[in-house]
């Protein structure tokens, strides 16, 4: 069965199962999550499943709910995201529900509409509403967080970086984003790159450490992350 | 900027023709692909009207840079990348105008996926679900966003990527030429460096070839026709269930190194690189 897991400062506060019913999630105590603290609002947000999916709801609140680092009105959630809710966030598990098998290995040429068709203007309309009334993730409009690196420690030209393009380096490169100083430092130490889910921080010349861990290939970068490379010590944030 | 390019067309192991089409430019830097789509032979069409319609606006706006932009543009792009979107939006208008006129081609369309680079600079316009991507330091990185139905579902968080891929409307494009008067083109810049690999490709090579495999194939094969024909091979080991068309474009270091006059294949790779296409 689903579950959502309450954490604060990585540690677990309460878990409560998902059922046919919402779980309300704010301050107060007659929510089926309640959450302590002055950043959150009352009756500040829900969870339930619609039409096979589960799906986040903001009601309104003060400060916001984020899945993923995204603000959200309502989101569809999946197996491992993350609700973030004033300080706190809440894990959700998904898996106990229909798993999703993925053969990684082999893709299926699997379509059954053969022919590739392009949607007309009204056509794509009506998948796109019908699609928005299933749960969307929309991003508040005005208030977008830009990510952003900062420079706790080590020798860089700013003491903070915006990331304005998909394909950011860090790296003595003259084209480098966040670019490094000294003799025998990478072209290329590492790469930052937005894709459609987030940002990933994947290996140049070197293998950064993320949260004192050194990466196994890209990994998605979550507000607040720690990022080692070449003596430079860089905090990953969503400012706005 | 040192560049070596290659390019392979392939039918496929299920269909009887190829509607793919693509041009390497090679002295200009200009690499252009397209997948055509449409009943009876308009597919192929569209696609070469798409990329010829590109590459003559381009050839040109060389020649003359006073030649009309076509869409709209932003201010901040360079010429090259203007000239990119404009050229997308004539290819679009060429082919809608084509199937209003003929009555057998409604209904015809193409994707195209364009880049052309200058200095350190990579333009791109795209429509469509062709792919370009970026091999930097053994990362695989999707420039382009597919103008298909479930990545857009994808985008909102309807659809996880694990599900999109199992998904029966793989086939539905939001956007391709062809299909309205105008159409909306993506383009945007990036700054290449030496050793990136940049590829492009139809959703034939995407479809069967997952990327890993695909950035294992691009880091393995130094040559870039061998690579390309290496993954063509691959997607038809596979089942091959769509025409496959790859370019792969090597960006090599800046000659102006101290030694650079010694190493072997310096000056010979400047001179002897022409046009090459088709499909």
């Amino acid at each position: 069965m689903a579950k959502l897991s309450l954490m604060f400062e990585n540690r677990l506060v309460k878990e409560v199962p998902i059922g046919s019913r919402p779980v309300g999630i704010g301050r107060s105590p007659d929510n089926d999550l309640p959450v302590d603290n002055l950043a959150v609002s009352n009756h500040h947000a829900r969870v339930f499943f619609e039409a096979g999916r589960l799906v986040v709801e903001d009601l309104d609140s003060l400060n916001g709910t984020f899945v993923n680092d995204l603000r959200v009105e309502r989101a569809t959630l999946h197996d491992g995201d993350s609700i973030w809710i004033g300080k706190h966030h809440i894990k959700v598990d998904a898996s106990g529900d229909v798993p999703i098998a993925v053969d990684s290995a082999r893709r299926k040429p699997a379509p059954t509409i053969n022919e590739t068709m392009v949607l007309d203007t009204k056509q794509r309309r009506d998948m796109l509403q019908q699609a928005a009334a299933m749960g969307e993730r929309s991003p508040f409009a005005g208030r977008l967080k830009m990510p952003t690196l900062l420079v706790l420690s080590g020798n860089s030209d700013q003491k903070e970086y915006v990331i304005t393009s998909k394909l950011a380096v860090i790296g003595k490169s003259n084209l480098a984003t966040v670019k490094l100083k000294g003799w025998f430092k990478p072209e290329v130490a590492a790469q930052i790159n937005r894709r459609d889910d987030g940002y990933y921080i994947g290996p140049g010349d070197k293998t950064p450490l993320v949260n004192s861990k050194p990466i196994q290939g890209p990994v998605r970068l979550n507000d607040g992350d720690v990022i080692e490379v070449c003596g430079l010590r860089l905090s990953f944030a969503f400012r706005e | 900027m040192q560049i070596v390019s290659g390019g392979v067309t392939d039918v496929g192991r299920v269909r009887t023709n190829n509607e793919d089409y693509f041009r390497i430019v090679a002295p200009l830097h200009l690499f252009v692909l397209s997948d055509g789509m449409g009943g009876e032979a308009h597919g192929e069409v569209a696609s070469a009207l798409a990329v010829e319609t590109l590459v003559n606006h381009c050839l040109e706006a060389l020649d003359n840079p006073a030649v009309t932009l076509y869409g709209e543009q932003e201010a901040a792009w360079s010429e090259k990348t203007k000239r990119l979107s404009s050229a997308a939006h004539l290819a679009n208008k060429k082919i809608f105008d084509s199937a209003q006129e003929h009555a057998e081609q409604h209904g015809m369309g193409a994707t195209l996926t364009a880049t052309w680079i200058e200095g350190s600079r990579l333009s791109i316009a795209h429509v469509g679900d062709s792919r370009a991507y970026l091999l930097r330091s053994g990362t695989l990185q999707q420039l382009t966003s597919d103008h298909s139905l479930v990545a857009e579902q994808v985008r909102q968080g309807i659809l996880s990527a694990a599900e999109a891929e199992e998904s029966q409307m793989q086939s539905v494009l939001m956007r391709a030429l062809g299909s309205q008067a105008e159409v909306e083109v993506d383009a945007e810049e990036h700054m290449v460096m030496a050793r990136d690999i940049l590829l492009l490709c139809s959703d034939g090579l995407t479809r069967m070839v997952i990327e890993p495999e695909i950035a294992g194939t691009l880091q393995s094969e130094p040559d870039a026709t061998k690579a390309a024909q290496k993954l063509v091979d691959l997607a038809n080991d596979r089942g091959g269930s769509d025409n496959i068309t790859v370019i792969v474009v090597r960006i090599g270091a800046e000659s102006k190194g101290w030694f650079s006059w010694l190493r072997p294949g310096a000056r010979k790779h400047a001179a002897g690189n022409g046009t090459a296409g088709g499909r």
